[in-house]
């Protein structure tokens, strides 16, 4: 029996020859020389993956050139921007559009301005069962979908609901909460927090508590913390979270149509009218563009003024 | 929080928040009670009738296993592909970054109807409509941006030179990857497929575009039902998911700790 | 039990009739040996709530009894389902759905556009008043299989002084808030134009009476909204008076909602829906579908299914329901028609899209 000890005690593991092979396979596949291109093949499915979006999008642009034929009830033969002459002569799209934009914009301030303390809170807090709490209360919401959401809110905030109760007791007569643009804001707030608030606790959480205490021994007050050191360093969380809220307040349905009692349409509301009242597939399409259109560009601009925060992306410059 | 003022500011805030966030919650759980016929808050009278009719209900019983079926695909999809583009754009340097932002943000700025009519008459084409796997693959596609943003915010936060001491100490490029970057971003994946399969669990206005009656999911049913009449069953069937999202919420706390959310690495 | 023994063999007696009626001339047993093969459901989309429950009970539960293929009512919204099922027939997919329960303007639109399959070979339309055939269009690519009005619906509680006369009286400064419409209008344009003092003749070409009432009507902020909008709102109390289908103030009144409904002296709208089959099943399919709307219009099923509907049918020798014999809402004799205005289907469908387009720009300001 002539063994060596060194070759029995050490078995070359299977995971590694696996990952030998696959590192070889890599080396072969994507050679080293092509490492300036590893993030783009990283990215690749995810762009071919909205790219899905992409090619919709070119099928919207193209019927957006057509006019609708009403003695068919099928879009033209011709080549026309005329359902774009129709939205630029309108006085009810532009009302709508600055209706939605006003709605985003407001429904941002305020989705952040309830999303800070409550993520400041649940970050700081020393209890973890507060702060266990505190992600439940976000977390039961997400569940149960926009819809019924909207519906919990038709109920609390009637002329018979909760709220109005509550007002009766102090002698305020029922008032009407609901159907109105306020109600419509105050619903998409309701649906955004949570959002917002996931957004914005890593980016608290990054914040070093000794740069607060800091602040505090050399006497700042917490008004003054908060505004140069806390809101500052917060950015990157305040503007990922600020425009995922602005974009996706800005193209929603549900709350207007159920909340806005019929007259608070946003421009998603007008795009459904088109698809699906009115049968006119080109001018919703039409309506549809101009609001991605307007939509990339104001998200456009806030990336170049301010960068895309914890959207993270192409964080290293 | 030091102050005393500080602490009645935030914790008013808060309790405006905690208040406003479950108060539908409450009322949904309240109404489904229900003795009587139609959805009020304070429930007349205590009954579980709608809890045993929406158990009778074979429709929202496969609605149900239907959406289940749904969000396990939109994960199987948005899960990788969002992991590998949230690890690509924070840890290479690409050119047109803004652009691509600006490209990736495009789920958002498109609204749902748009996006919705685009894709069915693209699956129509395709001929693949009336399958459920194709919604899945929309709902991916139309919620990618937040499992990317959750990625990219735990990537951001890994420090770059974990990979070269990897590598310096002998490790390929994919063992780097898998034993290093990987676990680096894991709490944005985990935050992210949780995200991602909440939102299929609820999404209704392009799930009912490309969705028939064979196919139709919970969100397209419970959406479609509100409209047309509103019954207390429809309060027991979100209760149901109240209680579902509790324990999907407890077993995540158990697993990884809910405190996984609060943190960027 | 014994009550369920009888109707079950009258449904029986009923069924016999029918497929013979089916048959044209060929004995029963011939024809059914040439039936074609049975799938085993069909998919009709409905209206939810009492409406579907309604044709449940008329139509679809009678329809599996006779033929045993099962029916599916697909919920979705009648305008949801018409850029599905005519995105299906361009691109020569099978349709979502095998019947379609639509209104008659919708349904107009969709015969147009050519995705429509025609019924004229329908035995049973033999026996149907003139309502069935819609109007401007070929054959009968939809068959209509009820009216219905657009009443002025309002709680008793809030007019002491009776019901309102005219749709002028919801200018009443009190109602401020408290009044519904539908949110496209629809059922509320033509009342409209009489009451704004113009005159129906005048539809489509001048309808600037009709504007002019509704731009008085945004004043009073009305709350805009669809069927089911109208029973909550009157059920929480949010509203007083709507111009509603005479069906959904009808649901609150089963509900137990103190509701009552009148025809102005300005008029009502009256309008039909009907039944349609879109192009692009299976032989097999589209067979049995045609067989379903064929049951729709046997005295059987329009009777059930209309009695909980509340509204008047398209064969002679109905029963209207108990308490709306005579009632505005359930016209029968020409007389019952006075009152109410019917404007032709290719007209609303030609022109619908502009008076969305104005009612949209008074309303959203």
């Amino acid at each position: 029996m002539t063994r060596t000890p060194d070759q029995d005690s050490f078995r070359y593991p299977l995971v590694w020859r696996l990952l030998d092979g696959l590192n070889t396979a890599a080396d072969v596949l994507w050679p080293r020389k092509m490492a300036r291109f590893t993030g783009w093949l990283l990215l690749a499915p995810a762009l071919l993956l909205v790219g899905i979006l992409v090619i919709s999008l070119v099928q919207i642009a193209e019927s957006s050139l057509h006019v609708l034929d009403r003695s068919t009830f099928m879009p033209g033969e011709d080549y026309t921007l005329a359902n774009y002459a129709t939205i630029a002569d309108s006085a009810t799209y532009a009302r709508v559009l600055w209706r939605s934009l006003l709605g985003a914009a407001l429904t941002v301030v305020f989705t952040l301005l309830l999303a800070l303390p409550y993520s400041y809170v649940m970050v700081r807090t020393t209890s973890a069962l507060t702060r266990k709490a505190l992600l439940i209360v976000l977390f039961l919401p997400f569940f149960i979908g926009q819809v019924v959401r909207a519906y919990g809110i038709l109920i609390v905030m009637g002329r018979s609901g909760a709220v109005n109760d509550i007002l009766g007791l102090v002698g305020i007569e029922p008032l009407r909460l609901l159907f109105n643009f306020p109600a419509v804001v105050f619903g998409l707030v309701q649906y955004m927090l949570p959002f917002a608030v996931l957004m914005l606790a890593p980016a608290l959480t990054a914040i070093p508590r000794e740069i607060e205490a800091a602040a505090n021994s050399l006497g700042a007050n917490w008004i003054r913390t908060f505004r140069h050191i806390v809101i500052p360093m917060a950015k990157p969380g305040l503007v990922g979270a600020g425009l995922v809220v602005g974009t996706l307040s800005l193209t929603d349905f549900a709350m207007p149509a159920m909340l806005g009692g019929g007259s608070q349409d946003f421009i998603a509301n007008a795009i459904y009218d088109q698809f699906f009242r009115t049968a006119d597939q080109g001018l919703g399409s039409a309506l549809a563009l101009i609001l991605v259109a307007l939509g990339s560009v104001i998200v456009g601009v806030i990336i170049a003024f301010f960068g895309a925060g914890t959207l993270g992306m192409g964080g290293k410059k | 929080m030091t102050s005393r003022s500080q602490r009645i500011v935030f914790w008013s805030l808060v309790w405006f928040s905690i208040i406003v966030l479950s108060l539908p919650t409450v009322i949904v759980l309240g109404a489904s009670v229900t003795a009587g016929n139609i959805i009020t808050f304070p429930p007349q009278g205590f009954s579980l009738k709608w809890y045993e009719q929406i158990a009778m209900a074979r429709d929202l019983r496969q609605a149900f296993g239907r959406s289940i079926h749904v969000s396990l695909i939109c994960l199987a999809v948005s899960v990788p592909v969002g992991t590998l583009a949230g690890i690509a754009l924070t840890r290479f340097r690409l050119r047109f970054s803004s652009l691509i932002q600006v490209y990736l943000l495009l789920p958002f700025t498109i609204p749902l109807i748009g996006s919705g009519i685009g894709m069915m008459l693209l699956f129509g084409s395709w001929g693949i409509l009336g399958s459920v796997w194709p919604l899945g693959v929309a709902l991916a596609v139309i919620n990618l941006p937040f499992i990317i943003w959750s990625v990219s915010s735990s990537a951001a936060a890994l420090d770059g030179d974990l990979e070269l001491a990897a590598a310096s100490c002998g490790a390929g490029r994919i063992e780097a990857f898998l034993h290093v970057t990987l676990p680096g971003v894991m709490p944005g994946v985990i935050t992210g497929g949780l995200l991602m399969f909440v939102l299929a669990m609820s999404e209704f206005l392009v799930s009912l575009l490309l969705t028939d009656a064979r196919t139709v999911t919970l969100p397209v049913q419970i959406y479609n039902n509100i409209r047309s009449i509103i019954t207390p069953d429809l309060a027991a069937v979100s209760s149901v998911f109240v209680v579902l999202a509790l324990l999907a919420v407890w077993l995540l706390d158990r697993l990884v700790g809910l405190e996984i959310f609060l943190k960027s690495k | 039990m014994r009550n369920r023994m009888t109707r079950r063999s009258v449904l029986r007696g009923g069924l016999a009739t029918s497929a013979a009626a089916l048959l044209s001339g060929l004995p029963a047993g011939k024809l059914l040996a040439q039936e074609p093969e049975k799938p085993t459901e069909i998919i009709v989309r409905a209206w939810g709530g009492d409406w579907v429950q309604a044709l449940k009970a008329g139509v679809s539960d009678r329809f599996t009894e006779m033929t045993g293929i099962a029916v599916r009512h697909d919920l979705t919204e009648d305008n949801e389902i018409q850029p599905k099922v005519w995105a299906a027939v361009a691109q020569n997919r099978i349709p979502p759905i095998h019947v379609n329960w639509d209104t008659t303007t919708n349904a107009t639109k969709s015969a147009l556009r050519g995705v429509t399959v025609d019924l004229s070979d329908l035995p049973n339309l033999a026996n149907t008043t003139d309502l069935a055939k819609p109007v401007g269009v070929d054959g009968y690519p939809i068959v209509n299989t009820y009216g219905y009005v657009y009443v002025l619906a309002y709680r008793p509680e809030a007019f002491p002084d009776g019901a309102p006369k005219s749709w002028r009286d919801l200018l009443d400064p009190r109602l401020k808030g408290r009044i519904a419409l539908y949110n496209d209008g629809i059922g509320f344009h033509f009342p409209a134009q009489v009451a704004g003092g113009g005159s129906l003749d005048d539809i489509p070409d001048n309808m600037d009476a009709c504007w002019e009432f509704v731009k008085e009507i945004k004043a009073q902020q009305p709350l805009l909204g669809e069927d089911p909008d109208f029973t909550t709102w009157f059920q929480n109390g949010e509203i007083d008076a709507a111009c509603t289908i005479s069906t959904n103030a009808l649901a609150a009144k089963k509900n137990g909602i103190d509701i009552a409904w009148t025809v102005p002296e300005e008029g009502c709208k009256f309008d039909t829906d009907g039944l349609w089959i879109p192009k692009g099943l299976p032989e097999n399919e589209l067979y049995w579908a045609k067989q379903y709307i064929n049951l729709a219009l046997t005295q059987e099923s329009q009777q059930i299914w209309l009695d909980g509907l509340g509204l008047p049918g398209v064969v002679p020798g109905l029963t209207p329901p108990a308490g709306l014999a005579g009632d505005p809402s359930y016209p029968t004799k020409p007389a019952d028609f006075e009152h109410l205005i019917r404007i032709s289907n290719a007209v609303q469908v030609q022109n619908e899209s502009d008076w969305f387009s104005k009612f949209k720009e008074i309303m959203q300001g």
